[in-house]
């Protein structure tokens, strides 16, 4: 049985790298993923990504902490129950501020733990197949093909204006 | 613009991060015997009490509220500039917004220790927390401190959290060039970034929600700032006009500051490609108009004070152009008001020395605005046989130095030591002008 073999094309543009992923499509090999230096939607695009879902998270944050917001200043205004300034003791109209700080601050933790999650981060172990010029300035897109058939995805590559490094 | 690249970005930014020279370091161990000059007054006063400040009644708010005002203030251009102008997609944001950002984050820590210190008894600060002890007592939320407390904690998170989001794809950049045990430091910072799509399909989301909802948040703060002010049956302060008062000073002072930060960093590390001059002027012409927003907000209080009819209003606004603070009120009036439409001309807003000047006028006129809106009621209340001035204690002068030690020892350390500059966003104005997911 042929083994697989993990090539990446390192491309200086992003035009290159949208270009290789069609070519990618359309051949028998199989396209992984792809690193950019920068969010491009021109690869989501040809990638066909649908919207994240953090959104959620995000949300079900905020819900959490307009209620947690009120809740809290609701309970310590009934565990010490003293009347200020005549207002009532659930003064629904003050306690909306801390409502509202409440809500930003859970949704924003909802948001995060939604990327973290999403994303798997954080990943300290070295990631298999990647190329460190992915950060800085070249849009990696990395595919693999059976050994008997690099050749051609490494053609694909160079014809579409990539650099090639083949992982063992 | 067009002569960068994305390599000659990062080379730029990278090389802000090779070892520091002497002067740097000469400059650290300045700035850090300046906050031993604060840490010594603050023992002092925690040994002594909190008479060895100048604070006495009716004067009980004196410089401590004053500063942590004014550097709440300087925390809002940060989010202004990462979040506000992100949404509108203003492109000259991208050069400044990581120094902005970290301007935010030090300027909150900053700000956070002066209701610490004002409190005098500092160990009992736990009684501003909802929790239970042996007291059976709980904070009242009713109260505006505590709105107060709520705010500036999830400011504080909320504006570290968005910032430090905001940079892992750069820390991956630094990962990706060190050896050793740089190397390992930053993978652990980057958290294992590698810019693969899908990390990118989730980022580009939540920095857009980040920006979303720091938005609001940062005009609540001020606000909530404002309101422990304004929420006070005090003459000069119980008005509706101070939360948006507030929140146009808090955004005047920082740009101002921006640009006092900016100005120097840009020299230093050689940014002007990346800082262009255009940036420097899009501040400025910001400058200009939150500048008029707080001159007509100086106008509008005169005016309602006038047309309310209400003598100790009347009294208190004549008293402040005129009386024992009238220099003080003038200073700020003319620093954050007129000194800025200087910017109105090109040449002056295009000229280093008059941008940094001008800036520096900015903020001292800010810090005097504080000044004036804390003092100046406290010392004219309802009561006239109750009415006192009052002069800052060498105490706090030296606390004062300390915070300002403080803000800019954390600064010039992040700046040499992690990208002061945002290398993907940088990189993104090239491909298609705008920031993260544009």
């Amino acid at each position: 049985m042929a083994i697989d073999k993990y090539i990446m094309g390192l491309f200086k543009s992003e035009d290159q790298a949208v270009a290789a992923v069609h070519g990618l499509k359309e051949s028998k090999w199989t396209l992984h993923r792809i690193h950019s230096p920068i969010p491009s939607h021109k690869l989501s695009e040809a990638l066909k990504l649908k919207t994240s879902k953090v959104g959620w998270f995000t949300l079900c944050g905020g819900i959490f902490g307009f209620f947690a917001g009120f809740a809290l200043a609701i309970l310590t205004a009934e565990r010490w129950d003293l009347i200020v300034s005549g207002k009532p003791v659930r003064a629904l109209v003050p306690f909306v501020i801390v409502g509202f700080e409440f809500t930003v601050l859970f949704a924003i933790l909802g948001n995060l733990v939604g990327f973290l999650t999403q994303t798997r981060l954080p990943r300290m172990q070295n990631l298999e197949h990647y190329d460190e010029r992915c950060s800085g300035e070249h849009f990696g897109v990395l595919a693999s093909c059976q050994e008997d058939q690099q050749e051609g995805l490494h053609s694909l590559f160079v014809e579409n204006g990539g650099i090639v490094r083949v992982f063992d | 613009m067009t002569e960068l690249t994305f390599n000659r970005i990062d080379d730029t930014v990278l090389d802000t991060l090779t070892p520091a020279r002497g002067t740097y370091w000469l400059t650290v161990v300045l700035l850090f015997m300046g906050i031993l000059v604060g840490l010594s007054c603050w023992l002092y006063q925690i040994f002594t009490g909190i008479g060895v400040a100048g604070m006495n009644i009716p004067v009980a708010w004196g410089t401590y509220l004053i500063n942590f005002v004014f550097w709440v203030g300087i925390a809002h251009s940060g989010t202004l500039i990462s979040a506000i102008l992100h949404l509108f997609r203003a492109g000259w944001r991208n050069p400044i917004a990581r120094a902005a950002e970290t301007m935010t984050v030090f300027a909150v820590c900053t700000a956070g220790l002066f209701p610490f210190i004002h409190l005098g008894r500092v160990w009992l600060v736990y009684y501003m927390l909802p929790i239970p002890t042996q007291r059976t007592l709980w904070p009242n939320f009713q109260s505006p401190l505590m709105f107060d407390v709520v705010a500036i904690s999830t400011y504080l998170t909320v504006s570290s959290l968005f910032w430090y989001t905001g940079m892992l794809p750069d820390l991956a950049i630094i990962r990706d060039r060190a050896v050793g045990r740089r190397k390992k430091i930053f993978t652990w910072l980057s958290l294992g970034w590698t810019g693969t799509h899908e990390q990118w399909r989730h980022y580009t989301r939540i920095y857009l929600f980040f920006a979303a909802l720091a938005t609001p948040l940062v005009i609540s703060v001020h606000s909530v700032v404002s309101w422990d002010f304004a929420l006070g049956v005090v003459p000069g302060w119980h008005t509706t006009i101070f939360a948006p008062y507030f929140v146009a000073g808090a955004i005047h002072s920082g740009l101002a500051m921006v640009l006092t930060l900016m100005i120097p960093l840009r020299k230093i590390f050689n940014y002007e490609k990346i800082i262009t001059m255009h940036v420097l002027e899009s501040v400025a012409k910001t400058i200009v108009l939150t500048g008029m927003i707080v001159g007509f907000a100086y106008g509008t209080e005169f005016f309602i004070a006038w047309y309310s009819r209400n003598p100790v209003e009347e009294y208190i606004f004549a008293w402040r152009a005129t009386g024992d603070y009238a220099i003080p009120f003038w200073i700020m009036v003319t620093c954050n008001t007129i000194v800025p439409l200087a910017f109105l001309i090109k040449k002056v807003r295009t000229a280093i020395p008059w941008l940094f000047g001008i800036s520096i006028v900015v903020n001292i006129g800010m810090w005097y605005e504080r000044f004036i809106i804390i003092i100046t009621s406290v010392g004219r209340d309802f009561l006239p046989n109750a009415w006192s001035l009052y002069r800052p204690s060498l105490v706090e002068f030296g606390i004062m130095l300390g915070s300002f030690s403080l803000f800019f020892f954390l600064f010039v350390l992040f700046v040499k030591h992690m990208p002061s500059v945002s290398m993907t966003e940088m990189k993104e104005t090239l491909v298609e002008g705008g920031g993260h997911g544009h």
